[in-house]
């Protein structure tokens, strides 16, 4: 429950200061110190039993079925870690609250504060690994709020959304290398994981895993090449840079890197990658950092190289490495704390932080200078400080193991770097504190008060402590966490000044010299600097995302242009693909069915198709010939389909064609007589072989299909036609009988949609395509004979004719080719031919029936068939046939389906009337043509006819 | 031919939605007057009163109903009462929108309730006809939502190719299903799933049966190569449209995909997991890379959700790794989590674009969100939140539906595809907190007071803490996922 506290007790701190933001910035710093110390003091009460060697564990189940747990560990590192940022955290707190002046927000800037070190704390003491990945990024969003916290800093947007993008991305980066590791263990513990090192080293998933997870510990800890968004974070106020970019996030990757050596360590891939990382990393940061003129850069360089420092010694893999690696954590920690709270001090007094306009400060802020020299000695590695003891620790590991069977490259390696390293520190302390004092401050500096001192100076003391009494000092601590990181090892070492003349001291020796003489001659070497070439990895990260972007534009216009033929041509060829890709994975023989013969009647219809087809396609931009073409497609395969012995097929394919034919022509009144062509030879190319190939496919699979034996349906409908449903017609009866439920259904919906179209046609007028309708004058002159008299005499005369053919088709539906549904298809080509031959007004005036009441009786009537059956006992819609025998006719067959089937015809009649009948009524509307009452009309507003013959 | 009276009541919510439907249709017709409210409050009563009469109705046991067209199970009880939550909110979202526009007329209510139907019955469906059947409902309504707004060139457009290319995919699906039933000799998925175990079914055809289902699967989900239509109708359709389109019809969708290929072809799963796999990938790279450079907030969703989906098919596809169905449950249920999580943000993004927007004016610029913490800092952190949703930063939902369907895609060893998913997550990560920027960070374009009916306020904000709340506690609605799942296997 207390390990729960420790970390909860940030998160419930950062909830004060929000809400007492308008009580002052004293209480809201009170309220983050109390949360702070109080976390700190409880953290303290297990120190006792942390140092007898235990190991506290506390866990609460969360989601079990995704293995994350509120799992919590505290060892000695995690310990360490805690310590660490709750006691700087403590320090921060105080030093911001001077530091920040009286215009800032500075309720908010304790409430980021806290969550950021609730989720630093969650971190370190984690012992589910997705559990720390949760708060490893947090502390990402929380420190991307911390950096951005002056919202007026274009710098600060910039660089909160770089260190987001950079260490973000580490962060789900890590996630897939946690996964992976989790899955090698079988368990999202650490504790568990922590057991099973050799079995995730021997997975050939290891080497994946490492590189996910170093890269969300490179990014976290700004090592090389992910190192350039430190600097640029360097934007936040000072406190957070204090905190997060010296003392406390950057130092999440060594942690993570430090939790999980035991598991990861030790391998050649391990070396390579960390070792080397590091190396690069510590020699290139020292580098920069002797050239940034302002005090945080050189300051985030300096830690950029630290960094680097620790990273190398955890990739040595050998426990001793590791044990200086834990102990330059914790004197990095404190001094460069103690430097960026100078640097701090420097900028609020001064007014600048460049170090070109800096000097002499050390007669005006006394106390300020002392401690940023003392640090910034300890940072340069000079002797009594504890930044020297780590620093020998560590040019003694790395002079002691080998780089590719290279004994020296380490070791020189390292002191280069120490070179660097001790010259940026002279040069931070010479070039800002020393020399004579100038007059052109941008303020007036002066020691600060009390508040903004007494945090560094706590750190400074602590590195004069630990540099001079460090095996008292620090020795237990170091030796509890070497323990905890390397899984028990026990070392004989002892933490001391003076170790005798070893190789280390000389490389130190060199380190000093070489580092005074390059500040004494800073400006020769600065001028080698300037000449030399300077990558800015701020405009590389800059580049990247112009050209991602870049990159994304192009697809998004390559692909998705808005083209609809582009969009189906990928569809279509997506599935060729698929298609392809089954069609060549499985067995493709023909199947064994005998072919039969083909026919000349066939070869003939076929050829004919073929070549319809084809001249459709070539010929579809007259449209009134590809509508022609259209029909007589229509034509064969209703001829087809007589071929094939289905004459209810035929003759409803016949009727619907029509139909469809007459319904095209009526809107095609108001389209132009072309469609122009609008696609490159180069796309109709494409198109058509899709089309082709599609076409084959589809051809394809229809020949597979047919030359396989296959059972189907019709046997049982052949066979129960005439005892079940009464007729022979096996079509018909299946229609008005076997599925007559589904009949009734469809003419409900034919219904409904002839109502559809009568709705929308009729709405149209109304609205703005109605208004455009009415102002469209059509795109040439018409025949002034709109209704010639040839067409309307033989329609009149072919009506009755027609009317007859049409019951008769009806009456014999049921036994032979026929039924309700070509019967009302046949009537209504019947009618609306006169529509067409004598004009709208004539044969509306004449057509005394209404289709919307044609429709409903068709329903009824349909519906009341059914439910006589019902009446009768029967289940809905059951058939009985009569036998009446009449005289003169004989005996006579009455199905009760046919009344059914009249109730088809009626819906059929009424739906195609009602919805042709008034695509011509528009067609009327749009001409403004004068509606003519005789019987045969000339088009009456015609010039010559208005002022001749009436 | 006898007709049995079939068992009416699990399918209680279906045949209560479809009457509903036609009250909604007459009482609009003839009470001109109050039509637009009407519309609004009887479609919100359906909404409601089915989610009772499907969680009265619901109990753990598996039923068939119509001759085992209809099958009624947890799953589809769970993801049913999702669509009507989904829709209920979707429609009380958009409502202030249509109305400004003067395009919430009662048919837009109407055709939401069908497309409701549509879509329940795709979920409840042990046949693939009734499938097809209730997939053409909702399409068909969605069509005509899409040009809704008719004197909008754009809008109609989005409908036109919507349609034509909807109308495509919907002939292949019908196309694979007459494929799978030439194979099988069944149409009904135990019966699919029987014959296919018993290696009855004629395996090539089988399989050509299979490329068009998912073809027409794919397409429903808007995934790569058939998401094409999704940025063009995202950003042509109406908001209030659009929020639609984006949210319950995925689920719908997902039913399809969990029935059409785990109930009826579990037994070929390794063949279309392959497929899977590839239009998954595809997805989240094209997804999240097309995404990056979109100016306009419609698009970038519209990208987004097409890298979302193909993530939630890495869960689909995840099941069975050589013969070993150990992972299915887990996996299927992470594909699940994913799709309703991905609802709920989609609900709370296209929301909030609604809510920025006004007469005359749409938000769908990313630059109209610019500044938006100046003008609601309430707002603006809502938005945050399903910004860090989508990209999968902890404590919020989309992060666990990440989490869970990487695990199981870890489990089921595709490590390279796990790998290319993180990657890509990264890059999208990007686009979302460009969002996140430009409202905190940069200067408000657009100065104009937020106006928005109170309850779109209050449910949106709701919206928003439900985003955060249950990325806390994922628990319960993980659990309820699996637990259908388990229920209905």
């Amino acid at each position: 429950m207390s390990l729960l506290l420790i970390v909860l007790l940030p998160f419930i701190g950062a909830l004060f200061p929000a809400l007492m933001i308008r009580v002052g910035r004293n209480a809201s710093a009170a309220a983050a110190f109390f949360a702070t110390s109080l976390a700190f003091v409880l953290l303290m009460s297990h120190a006792p039993a942390l140092f007898r060697g235990e190991v506290l564990q506390a866990g609460w189940e969360w989601l079990p079925g995704l293995g994350l747990n509120v799992n919590f560990l505290l060892d000695g590192l995690g310990f360490f870690f805690a310590a660490l940022i709750l006691g700087i955290g403590l320090l921060i707190i105080v030093y911001a609250r001077y530091y920040l002046s009286k215009d800032d927000p500075v309720g908010v800037f304790y409430t980021y504060l806290l969550l950021f070190q609730g989720a630093m704390v969650g971190i370190v003491v984690s012992d589910n690994v997705l559990l720390l990945l949760i708060f490893w990024e947090l502390t990402s969003l929380s420190s991307f709020l911390l950096i951005g916290y002056w919202k007026h800093l274009p710098e600060g947007r910039q660089g909160a959304r770089m260190a987001l993008a950079v260490t973000g991305a580490g962060g789900l980066a890590m996630i897939a290398g946690m996964l992976l590791i989790g899955d090698i263990a079988g368990s999202y513990d650490l504790s568990v994981i922590l057991q099973r090192a050799e079995s995730i080293q021997a997975s050939p998933q290891y080497l994946p895993a490492l590189v996910l997870i170093l890269i969300g510990c490179f990014t976290k800890s700004a090592q090389f090449p992910f190192h350039f968004w430190l600097p640029h974070a360097m934007a936040a106020p000072t406190p957070v840079s204090a905190y997060l970019h010296s003392a406390t996030m950057v130092k999440a990757g060594l942690f993570l890197m430090a939790r999980m050596w035991p598991v990861l360590s030790g391998t050649e891939a391990w070396f390579y990658i960390v070792a080397t990382t590091g190396l690069v990393t510590m020699t290139i940061g020292a580098f920069i950092a002797l050239f940034k003129d302002d005090l945080k850069g050189l300051l985030a360089y300096s830690t950029v190289s630290h960094l680097g420092l620790v990273t190398m010694l955890f990739g040595f893999g050998t426990p001793m490495a590791a044990t200086a690696a834990v102990f330059h954590v914790l004197n990095h920690a404190t001094f460069k704390a103690a430097l960026f709270m100078s640097a701090g001090i420097v900028d609020h007094e001064a007014g600048t932080r460049d170090v070109r306009r800096l000097g002499g400060l050390m007669h005006l802020m006394p106390v300020t200078a002392t401690l940023a020299m003392v640090a910034g000695a300890s940072m340069a590695g000079l002797p009594l400080l504890n930044g020297f003891l780590s620093k020998e620790m560590m040019l003694h590991e790395a002079a002691s193991t080998a780089w590719l069977g290279q004994g020296w490259v380490l070791g020189t390696a390292a002191t280069i770097a120490a070179c660097f390293s001790v010259a940026y520190s002279f040069r931070f302390i010479a070039h800002v504190f020393m020399g004579p004092i100038r007059k052109d401050y941008p303020h007036h500096p002066h020691d600060p008060p009390l508040g903004m001192w007494i945090p560094p100076a706590v750190l400074v003391v602590l590195v004069v402590l630990i540099g001079l009494f460090p095996d008292t000092l620090a020795g237990p601590l170091v030796a509890m966490v070497a323990r905890a990181v390397t899984g028990g090892q026990v070392l004989d070492y002892h933490l001391a000044q003076w170790h005798g003349f070893t190789p280390a001291l000389g490389m130190s020796v060199v380190a000093i010299v070489v580092g005074t003489l390059l500040i004494r001659s800073y400006p020769r070497v600065r001028a080698l600097w300037t000449a030399g070439p300077h990558p800015e990895a701020k405009r590389i990260f800059d580049g990247l995302i112009t050209g991602a972007v870049d990159i994304a534009q192009r697809l998004t216009h390559g692909v998705h242009n808005g083209s609809m033929q582009r969009y189906l041509a990928v569809m279509l060829s997506a599935m060729l693909l698929l298609g392809y890709f089954v069609f060549a994975s499985s067995p493709n023989a023909p199947g064994t069915r005998a072919l039969m013969p083909a026919s000349a009647v066939a070869v003939v219809g076929w050829v004919l198709l073929m070549g319809a087809c084809l001249a459709l396609v070539l010929m579809h931009q007259q449209r009134l010939l590809a509508l022609v073409v259209v029909g007589v497609i229509g034509l064969i395969v209703s001829i087809g389909f007589v071929y094939l012995s289905a004459p209810d097929l035929a003759l409803t394919q016949i009727s619907v064609e029509v139909v469809t034919v007459i319904l095209m022509l009526l809107a095609l009144n108001f389209l132009p007589k072309r469609s122009p062509r609008e696609s490159s030879t180069v796309r109709r190319l494409r198109d058509a072989g899709l089309a082709i190939a599609a076409g084959l496919g589809v051809g394809g699979a229809a020949w597979a299909v047919m030359t396989r034996d296959a059972e189907t349906l019709s046997g049982y409908y052949l066979e129960q036609s005439v005892a079940g449903g009464g007729g022979s017609n096996v079509v018909n009866v299946i229609l008005v009988d076997f599925r007559g439920f589904d009949t009734f259904g469809e003419i409900i919906v034919l219904g409904i949609a002839a109502l559809t179209i009568f709705a929308l046609l009729d709405g149209l007028m109304v609205s703005a395509a109605g208004r455009r309708l009415q102002s469209w004058r059509p795109d040439q002159a018409r025949a002034a004979d709109r209704h010639p008299m040839m067409l309307a005499v033989a329609t009149r005369a072919m009506l009755p004719l027609a009317l007859m053919v049409g019951i008769y088709i009806f009456l014999r539906g049921h036994n032979v080719p026929g039924g309700g549904f070509i019967a009302g298809l046949v009537v209504a080509v019947a009618l609306i031919v006169q529509y067409m031959a004598s004009g709208f007004g004539w044969a509306a005036h004449r057509m005394k029936v209404d289709y919307h009441a044609l429709i409903g009786a068709g329903v009824l009537v349909a519906a009341a068939t059914g439910l006589g059956a019902l009446v009768a006992g029967f289940p809905f819609l059951t058939s009985t046939v009569w036998h009446l025998d009449l005289p003169l006719l004989g005996e006579l067959h009455i199905a009760s389906a046919m009344f059914f089937d009249t109730g088809v015809f009626l819906v059929v009649v009424g739906a195609t009337m009602l919805a042709l009948a008034n695509l011509s009524r528009l067609g009327r509307h749009a001409e403004h043509l004068l509606v003519n009452r005789e019987p045969m009309d000339v088009d009456p507003s015609r010039p010559s006819f208005a002022a001749g013959e009436h | 031919m006898n007709f049995v009276v079939p068992d009416f009541y699990p399918a209680a919510a279906e045949i209560f939605v479809a009457v509903m439907a036609l009250v909604i249709m007459l009482s609009t017709t003839f009470a001109r007057s109050i039509a637009r409210s009407l519309g609004y409050f009887l479609c919100q009563f359906t909404l409601i009163a089915a989610a009772f009469i499907t969680i009265g109705t619901m109990h753990g046991e598996v039923s068939y109903t119509f001759s085992n067209m209809f099958i009624s199970d947890l799953m589809g009880d769970f993801l049913k009462v999702m669509i009507y939550f989904s829709m209920a909110i979707a429609l009380l979202y958009g409502r202030s929108y249509l109305a400004d526009r003067n395009i919430n007329k009662p048919e837009y209510y109407l055709l939401a309730i069908l497309m409701t139907l549509g879509m329940m019955v795709m979920v409840t469906s042990n046949h693939m006809l009734t499938m097809y059947i209730g997939l053409e409902m909702m399409s068909l309504a969605l069509y005509a939502l899409v040009a809704f707004d008719r004197d909008s060139a754009r809008s109609t457009e989005a409908g036109m190719k919507y349609f034509v290319l909807g109308a495509l995919a919907s002939g292949l699906l019908l196309y694979g299903m007459s494929m799978v039933y030439g194979a099988t000799g069944t149409l009904e998925f135990s019966g699919v799933a029987q014959s296919v175990y018993n290696q009855a079914a004629n395996k090539p055809v089988l399989l050509f049966g299979l490329v068009f289902l998912i073809a027409g699967i794919c397409f429903k989900l808007g995934v790569v190569p058939f998401h094409m239509w999704v940025p063009d109708v995202y950003q042509g359709a109406s908001t209030a449209v659009t929020l639609i389109l984006a949210t319950a019809p995925k689920l719908a969708a997902f039913a399809m995909a969990v029935r059409l290929l785990i109930w009826g072809l579990f037994d070929i799963a390794e063949q279309w997991q392959t497929m899977l796999m590839l239009v998954a990938v595809a997805s989240i790279i094209l997804g999240n890379l097309a995404a990056i450079s979109q100016p306009n907030i419609k698009r970038m969703l519209a990208y987004s959700g097409i890298s979302h989906m193909g993530f939630m098919l890495l869960g689909l596809l995840s099941g069975v790794v050589e013969g070993d169905r150990h992972f299915a449950l887990n996996a299927y249920s992470s594909a699940m989590f994913y799709a309703v999580a991905y609802v709920i943000m989609s609900l709370a993004s296209f929301g909030m674009i609604i809510l920025l927007s006004r007469a005359g004016f749409e938000a769908e610029r990313i630059d109209d969100f610019k500044g938006l913490n100046k003008r609601s800092p309430w707002f603006a952190a809502v938005m945050m939140f399903v910004m860090f949703s989508m990209a999968g930063v902890p404590f919020f939902i989309g992060f666990f539906a990440k989490l869970s369907v990487l695990q199981a895609v870890v489990a089921a060893g595709y490590f390279w595809i796990a790998a290319v998913a993180v990657v890509m997550s990264v890059i999208g990560a990007f686009y979302y907190l460009r969002v996140v920027k430009v409202m905190y960070f940069d200067e408000p374009v657009d100065t104009a007071p937020i106006h928005a009916p109170a309850e779109l306020r209050v449910l949106l904000s709701a919206n928003g803490i439900a985003i955060a709340a249950l990325g806390l506690a994922p628990q319960a609605l993980m659990s309820i996922c699996a637990y259908a799942l388990l229920a209905s296997l």
